[in-house]
This record gives C-alpha cells, structure tokens and sequence, in this order.
C-alpha cells in the first residue's frame, strides 16, 4: 500500500484531498486523469490523512440498486423470520468517504441516487415493504479517465472540488513513483510524514471557524462564477469554503490571494462553460466547446458566411455580463490570472484525451438480471438475481401446512413462520431501458455550403422531434478542421442538441475517419451503460479529406486518396460488424458527385438518402424502421 | 380495532391473530392487532433551510403559494438550472404549510366524510356518526418520492413482515396514501422510473389509488399536490405527465453579484448554527403562513367577470392550446393569486401575472422552436388585451 505522502506529482490533486480532510463541507474532490497517472492510488491512501476510524467505502461500479441504497436482505429476513434491514453503500460511508473509481462509467440510475443522498445527506429507503431514513453524509472522492466518457454535470455540481485535468506525469515523478513501489523509500519516514499531516489537518479544522474572509473577496469568486458561465449558485458556496479550507491549511485567520487563486482554480475554473471575455458577443455558445486551432479551410472554399444568423442571443449569457463593469480591478487581474493559465489547456485536453481509444467494457447478459424495469418473476437461484419476494411468498404459501407437518414427523424444531424451499424462490426479470440511441454526424466542413448546411439542419430537426416523442436518446457529432467533435454526449435532451445546432459553424476539411472513429466511440460508451439499439445517422456528401492522424499531429494535413478510403474502410467494417446501423443522408450537389456517400452506405451496410430529394419523413421513417 | 382495518381485512383470506408483531418500529397504539400497519415514526424532520430565507425565485415561490392557496391548481414543475435552491425551497415549504383537520391517526388523511364514505360504504357496515369519529390537526404532508422507489412503497401493498411473521395477508399504505391532500414530490422528476410515472399519472387523473396485487384489493382516496422539480438538460419529461402539472415554475442562475452575496451569507449563517437561524426567522415564517391561510380563506369570496374569463378563453385559443385545462388552470389560479393580493375581484392585471406559468408548458412542443414560449405568452397576451381595451 503506498502511503498518501509518498505519491509523487498530481500535486493540485494532494492539495485538493487535503482541502476536503479540513472541510468535509466541500462535499468531495473529483480527479480526471489518463489511465496509470496513480489517480486511484492517490484517492485510495486518501483514507491515511483522515482521522482514525473514518469509514472509507469504495462503490463498485456494478453495484445493483438495492446494495447501493439498502433494503431488506433476505437470506437474513427468511431465516429469522423477522424483517432485516440491511444498509446501503451510501449509508455505510456516513461520515466518511464513498470512493468511485471511473466515476464515469457508473449507471444513471446509480449516479442518481448518489445525487440524492448528497443533497439530502441521508438516504430515503422506500422499497419492498421498508420505509427508512439512513444517514448518508459522505464525502465523495471520484477519479475517472476522461476518454471513458464525461460524468454526469449534475453529479459534478453536487462535488465541491474538480481538479484540473492533467494529462501525463512527468518523466522524473514517474521514476519515483517506480522507487516507491520498489521499497527503496524508508518505511518510519513514511510514517512521520503521515503523522504531521494529520496534524497539520486536524489544526486546520480548528482553525477554520477563526477564518474570515471579506465582502470583496466574496464577490469576487462570485463575480467570477458569473463571467465564466458556471451554472447555478450552489458553487459559490463551495469557492468560499474552499478558499477558507486552504487558509486554514496554512494556519492562516485572513483569506489571501493565494487562497483566491487556489479557489478558482479547483471550484470554479473547470466548471466554466465559456472564456471569460471582456467585450460580450452573443455567439459565444460556440464557445462551449474549443473551436479546433486550426480554422484555415484546408482545400475548399472559405467559407464566412458561416450560420451566423442562425445562432440565437442567449439571454443568461447576455444578463451576466451586465454586471462585468464595477468589479475591483485586483480581483479582475487575479481572475484572469487563474483562468488563463488554466483554461485553455484544461479544456483542449480533455477535449483531445476524449479521441483516444476507449476501453469498452460489455456486461454482456448478466444485465438481465441485475437491471432496468422489473418485468416478471420466474424461478431462479437466489444467487443468480434479485428474489421477487412476493411471488416466491406466494408459491411457497400454499404447501405450509403438509411442510409443518412433515417436519414434525421427521422431528425438526422450527421456530420459522414460513418454510421455504428452494424451488419456491422466484427472481426478477428485468427489461432494459428501450430506446434507440441516434448518433447523428453532421459534415460541417467547407464543402457543405449554407443552403445545403439548413437542409440538413431540417432534417435531424425531424428526426431530433422524433427522438423526443419516443424518448430515445440523441448525441450530437460534428467534424470538420481535423478532427470530429461530440458537440452533444448521449442524452435525452433535445433541446441540447437544437441548441448545439443552431450555433454549429462551418468551414475547413472533412475528417470523415474521425467522425467515424468517433462515433464508434460514443456507441461502445452507450453500450456500456445498457442501450443496446444504436444508429448513426451521417449527414455528409461523402468526401472525406483528412486522415485520421491529423487529431493528433499537426503535421499531418493531407494523406493518398487510397489511404484514406482504407480508413474508412476498416472503421466502417467494423462499426458494421458492432451491430450499429447506419443512414447516409448524402448532401452532394448532383452535377458534382463522384459517388462517395452511397459508397459509404455501402460499407457500413446502412440506408442511403439523397438529401436534395429527400423528404425530412422519408428519413424519419427510415430511421425508425 | 378501527374501521380502516376491517376495510383492509375484508381483503385478506387469513384471520389476524395476535403475533409477536410488536415491532420496534411500528408503535402498536392499540390493544388489537390492526391490520393496516402505521408507517414507521421516520421522519424526524431534519432540520430545512427556512422558505423566508430564499434569495430570489420569486416565480418558484409564488407557485408553491399559490397551490397551497388552492391545491386544484394541480402542482408545479419546477425546471431549470442545477444549484439554484430548487429542491431547497421544496422541502423549505413543509415549515409554512397550513393545518388540516383529519381523522385521529388516519393514515390516509380522510377527513370525517371522506371516512364515513369509504368506511361505512361496504355491505354489512354498521353507519357510523360523525360525532362518533375522532379528528386531529396535522400539517399538510410533504411526502418525499425518492427516485429509487419501488412499486411497491409507492402505491402500498402486501405487509410482507406480517406475511413472514404470521402468513397473514394485509395492507400495507404506501406514499400515495401519506400524500392525501398534502403535496407529493419528486426530484428530479425527469428522472423517474416510466412505470412510475405511468402510476402516477393514473392516480393523478383518478384522485384513488386502487391496489389489485398480489391477492390485495383496496382503493384510497390519494388527491395530492404534484410537485416536481429538475434539470432540463437531463432528459425530457413525458408529455404526458407534463400536461398534468399545473403550473411550470423556470428557475435560472441568478446573475446578480448583491443577490448572490447575499444568498451566501444566509447560507453561511445557517450551516454555522441551524437552530439560531431559525429561532431568527420564526417571525417571518409565521407571518407568512398567516398570510397564507388568510388568501385561503379569502379564495371562496373571490369572483371573476365572464368579460376576463373571454379574455382567457381567447388566449388559449390564440396561443393554439389543445383543451380545456389551460383556461382552467388560468382561471383556479388568477382567483388564488388575487386572494393572495388580497383582491376580492380578478382582473386582468392578475391573469397577467400568471399566464406564463399557466401555459407555458401547454404551448405545442417544437423542439426547434426559437422563440421563448414565454416570450409567445406575453405577444399574445398583449393582442388580447390590446383588443379588450380597443373593444371598451
């Protein structure tokens, strides 16, 4: 076990857990990182500068729903013939740490009920016949790799502290790290360094109620939350006590700059929705996601007319940066300062680490009986699912009487109410959530010029209108420049994706093996969190032009015709062989085609629609077909 | 043992002996055995930050007042950013909610008639007087829905302790039945399970919860106050259970540095010492309770001119709303929002207030629709009453 003072680098990280050991308030610390950056080492030895006797309660991530929030555990309730109650995950954390390792694969319904149990700080056990209210005050430590897909916003909302995103440790860190492990550091040193800081923990807590902070530093951070777009008003409550925590870290009565600085940085920063800029602009929502940082068409046509009527003023943007004026110069320049050298790293990152090869890890058929609507009850071992209760009461009622009366005659002394068999148990049959999962891949690159951009624009608006009526899920893929983009995540918000629509621009290359790659992406992380029925909808005229490599190195801007096509290929073959199915809406001009969109319907073994002809309900009824 | 019980023993097949049944956490406050188990004394009413308190969101506020005021308004959705005290003022509302009267220790709320009725309806039930039945004063309920709620406990069902313990079969009430004439809520409503929502919608439209499983036939009355509340971005609701709230509360990030100050302040004083803070605003509290039983008893006086409700029917009609309920709503609300103003007489100038939340989740559903439906509300709303006073 490696000890929390002997991890070498992600130091922003270290200093974050230790805010969370003075202030539990902060209500935890989420760590992204790339795989083997020790990020679960570090939340695990997490436990070592806590207090003695601070539960620490790892969650795994297939928890089923009644482990997860508690219920009646059975074998103990059969057996006893009275009712056992049996805690949940969460409520076993009270007081202490609930950690989840690759917070990002964990199942909505899961991710829910931690939302729940963090606002109300207990958890509400209404199931099976229990009505029952356990205290659940946890921290939550969370690390996870970006490129497994993003955690639920709602969930980060609920977490004081994001760390910033750091890619790769450095060469020297990881050298010591490997020292670590080999033993070739001393083991009593260990030891004392962990024995002071909790010292050094343990006087910050008391510190902090002698910390004081001013009217201007407070509306500082505030002033902040608002210039970086940060949603609600829960998280100024979280700067403030971060900035205090660290404060008393440093044995401090007045919040300085440093803890200002700090505050920003790992509150508020990497929750910023846009760049804090000095002249408003309406089209910022574009800013959401970083334009590539190569706006230069490639071969194509410029294009400048791109959409700009199209993209609606938002109104919360616009508000907030009335109030920008009047704010103390000093708090301005500290801002800036903290989100400058964060930010545009932080955000391009994650971006480009979300293009990397995702593990895809399938559940396979267990899910049946672990999950989704409860449908049915059918005999079954009590190991292998979750016991209908009721029903297996049910079967086993009626033999009660000749059951009694054969123990008896075998001489058995039971105590038990109820003698059940094993062939009366009944387990539940879960149905998984339907839905059809629409990646939709809209080609904004140069050659899609503006009238055929609105065509297109007209039909995944039919189809997201559809989407919305049957409650499946959409996600919202563009590419052009270098590389595709997941402008929208898997999710069931349309008016997300209208939104992201509106303000798509335009313009550069087409890296059709990127979107492709990364719509291949986007459905295996679908895959792993139960949606099985997946379908790309490709809104393209087929010319792919950029190579897959060009994501990664700037230096590769063009490749052959045939290499390309190989690509393309071999991606499509296998989103084919994945079971996804796929429709080509071809946007081609006619007198210019060569042919290349029903070309690639061909390899991906999907429907082929000529837009220009097309009618947005032929597409739909396509779709849905 | 009580009349409810015998209700839900014409039910069960077994008869009821006496068991070991005393169980920690059901209190048996009665020599016999009933066989409608008391829910267990759960709720120790965690301390919540008081609804005086709350910075802003007048709008969510409002609503919340105004279905107390008149609980046929039929619910609020609350919609909008995360951490912006959504869920906050929900449970703060517990605190200033009116009394009622119901019958002593009723688990489904039943005032005296409501008993009466559904006691004394079944054959061979011997009538019982009014005089007769026992009544207490509570709090309106606000039950809790937690998202990972089975069937089971929502709607009630077999008492499994009991079928375990003595193979009797009995009713055991679930959240619909505590949630008689008191507020029901959901968090993160968009969330819910769709077989739950299906349940609801049910008992919702019907006001009864009828409970026909596992060899159990009962029916309650379960008339609630809906309230939900969620982020958009999360997923959609169903349209079909859209329909069903009355009103649509929108709820965004305050912007303003002073109100935002001043929202942590308050925080802050809180978290440091609950009881202190709120030993501070019991004044307000009361105050404000006070005013609301005032605007309730108010309500009944309150008349409105056939020429406003024209004006509403002509909205409606304007902004394309399918049925009745929108005119309705309008109307049960603008008589609450002008017993709450102290008003005696709706007028338009009250309907003004309250359109946008009457209506704008009943406008036709485009997801690519640019124009704010309440932006479209407020357009129309000025046609109407441009044209009502051009007619005067």
């Amino acid at each position: 076990m490696i000890a929390f003072t002997d991890i070498v680098g992600m130091d922003l990280a270290k200093q974050a857990l230790m805010l969370l050991a003075v202030d539990p308030s902060l209500g935890g610390v989420v760590i992204p990182s790339t795989v083997g950056s020790g990020k679960s080492t570090l939340a695990r030895a997490f436990a070592d500068i806590l207090p003695e006797g601070t539960p620490f309660v790892e969650l795994p991530l297939n928890v089923t729903e009644d482990r997860l929030i508690g219920g009646v555990d059975l074998e103990a309730t059969l057996a006893s013939g009275q009712r056992v109650v049996q805690h949940g995950v969460l409520s076993k954390a009270h007081k202490g740490v609930l950690y989840v390792d690759s917070l990002s694969l964990l199942d909505s319904s899961a991710v829910s009920h931690i939302m729940d149990a963090i606002s109300r700080r207990a958890v509400i056990v209404e199931r099976e016949g229990l009505s029952e209210v356990h205290p659940a005050d946890f921290m939550l430590v969370g690390t996870y790799d970006p490129s497994d897909g993003e955690v639920r916003m709602g969930l980060l909302d609920r977490i004081g502290i994001i760390v910033p995103f750091t890619p790769v440790n450095d060469y020297r860190a990881r050298k010591q790290i490997v020292n670590i492990v080999m033993g070739t550091r001393d083991e009593e040193d260990t030891q004392d360094e962990l024995r002071m800081l909790r010292g050094l923990i343990e006087a910050a807590r008391e510190q902090l109620h002698k910390v004081s902070m001013t009217n201007e530093q407070i509306k500082g951070l505030i002033q902040t939350a608002i210039s970086l777009g940060v949603e609600g008003n829960r998280v100024d409550i979280f700067a403030i006590r971060a900035a205090i925590a660290n404060a008393a870290l440093n044995q401090r009565t007045e919040v300085d700059d440093e803890d200002l600085k700090l505050a920003m940085k790992l509150v508020l920063v990497p929750r910023a929705t846009r760049m804090p800029e000095r002249e408003p602009n309406p089209e910022e929502m574009a800013q959401e996601e970083p334009p590539p940082q190569d706006e230069q068409p490639q071969d194509e046509q410029p294009q400048d007319e791109a959409e700009e009527d199209n993209a609606p003023p938002d109104s919360t943007d616009a508000d907030a940066e009335e109030e920008q004026k009047d704010e103390p110069d000093m708090i301005e320049e500290l801002m800036m300062d903290a989100v400058e050298t964060e930010l545009p790293d932080n955000i391009l990152n994650i971006s480009l680490a979300s293009k990397k090869k995702a593990k895809s890890g399938s559940r396979g058929e267990a899910l049946n009986n672990k999950r989704g609507r409860f449908v049915r009850s059918q005999p079954g071992e009590i190991k292998s699912g979750k016991v209908a209760l009721i029903p297996t009461l049910i079967s086993a009622a009626p033999w009660q009487a000749s059951r009694k009366a054969e123990q008896k005659k075998k001489g058995i002394k039971s105590t038990a109410a109820l003698i059940i068999a094993k062939d009366d148990v009944k387990i539940k049959r879960f149905r998984d959530k339907s839905g059809t999962l629409f990646i939709f891949m809209v080609d904004a690159s140069g050659s899609m010029a503006l009238n055929r951009m609105r065509q297109a624009k007209g039909a995944v608006s039919s189809l997201l209108q559809n989407a919305y009526v049957h409650r499946d899920q959409v996600s919202l893929i563009s590419f052009r420049g270098k590389h595709a983009q997941v402008l929208l995540p898997p999710s069931q918000s349309v008016d997300r994706a209208k939104r992201e629509l509106d303000v798509l621009p335009t313009g550069g290359g087409t890296p059709l093996a990127s979107a492709l790659l990364t719509g291949w992406e986007t459905a295996k992380q679908a895959r792993t969190k139960g949606i099985t029925q997946i379908m790309f909808v490709m809104i393209t005229d087929g010319r792919g032009n950029i190579p897959l490599g060009a994501a990664y190195d700037p230096t590769i801007t063009k490749a052959p015709k045939e290499d390309l096509e190989k690509e393309i290929e071999a991606l499509a073959l296998s989103i084919q062989s994945d079971g996804i199915a796929s429709i080509v809406v071809d946007t081609q001009m006619n007198y210019l085609s060569r042919g290349e969109a029903p070309k690639l319907a061909q390899k991906l073994g999907g429907r082929y629609f000529y837009l220009p002809n097309a009618k947005a309900e032929q597409i739909v009824e396509a779709a849905l077909s | 043992m009580t009349q409810t019980a015998k209700a839900a023993k014409k039910t069960t097949s077994a008869k009821a002996s006496a068991t070991k049944e005393a169980k920690a956490k059901a209190p048996a406050e009665e020599k016999v055995v009933t066989e409608v188990r008391k829910p267990a004394a759960k709720k120790k009413s965690a301390l919540a930050f008081p609804f005086t308190s709350i910075v802003g969101q007048e709008e969510m506020k409002l609503s919340l007042i105004l279905n107390i005021i008149d609980p046929r308004i039929g619910g609020v959705l609350v919609m909008g950013h995360r951490g912006t005290g959504k869920s906050t003022t929900v449970r703060a509302l517990a605190e200033v909610l009116p009394f009622i009267p119901r019958v002593k220790g009723d688990i489904y709320n039943r005032t005296v008639e409501q008993y009466i009725e559904m006691e004394a309806s079944g054959k061979g039930a011997p009538a019982i007087k009014p005089e007769d039945v026992k009544t207490e004063l509570i709090p309106v309920p606000v039950v809790d829905l937690p998202l990972g709620a089975t069937e089971d406990r929502v709607c009630g069902t077999i008492d499994i302790e009991k079928a375990l313990t003595s193979g009797v079969k009995a009713f055991e009430p679930g959240l619909l039945a505590q949630s008689n004439r008191g507020f029901l809520y959901i968090d993160e409503v968009n969330l819910l399970d769709d077989h739950l929502v299906d349940v609801l919608l049910d008992v919702a439209a019907s006001g009864k919860n009828v409970v026909e499983r596992e060899g159990i036939s009962i029916r309650h009355p379960a008339r609630f106050v809906l309230v939900g509340s969620g982020n958009p971005e999360e997923g959609e609701l169903r349209p079909q259970l859209l329909d069903r709230f009355g009103l649509h509360a929108r709820i965004i990030t305050i912007n303003d540095v002073a109100k935002r100050v001043q929202i942590v302040k308050l925080r802050r004083e809180y978290d440091e010492d609950p009881e202190a803070f709120m030993k501070k605003v019991t004044c307000d509290q009361q105050k404000l309770q006070k005013k609301i039983v005032a605007a309730q008893q108010l309500l009944p006086q309150v008349t409105m001119d056939d020429k406003v409700l024209t004006d509403i029917a002509r909205l409606c009609m304007n902004l394309g709303i399918d049925g009745h309920r929108g005119e309705l709503t309008i109307t049960r609300t603008a008589h609450a929002y002008a017993a709450w103003e102290g008003d005696t007489q709706v007028t338009m100038k009250h309907v003004r207030e309250i359109a946008g939340l009457c209506l704008r989740h009943r406008l036709r559903k485009d997801p690519l629709e640019t124009v704010d439906a309440g932006e479209k509300i407020d357009r129309e709303l000025a046609k109407v009453l441009g044209e009502a006073e051009a007619a005067a």
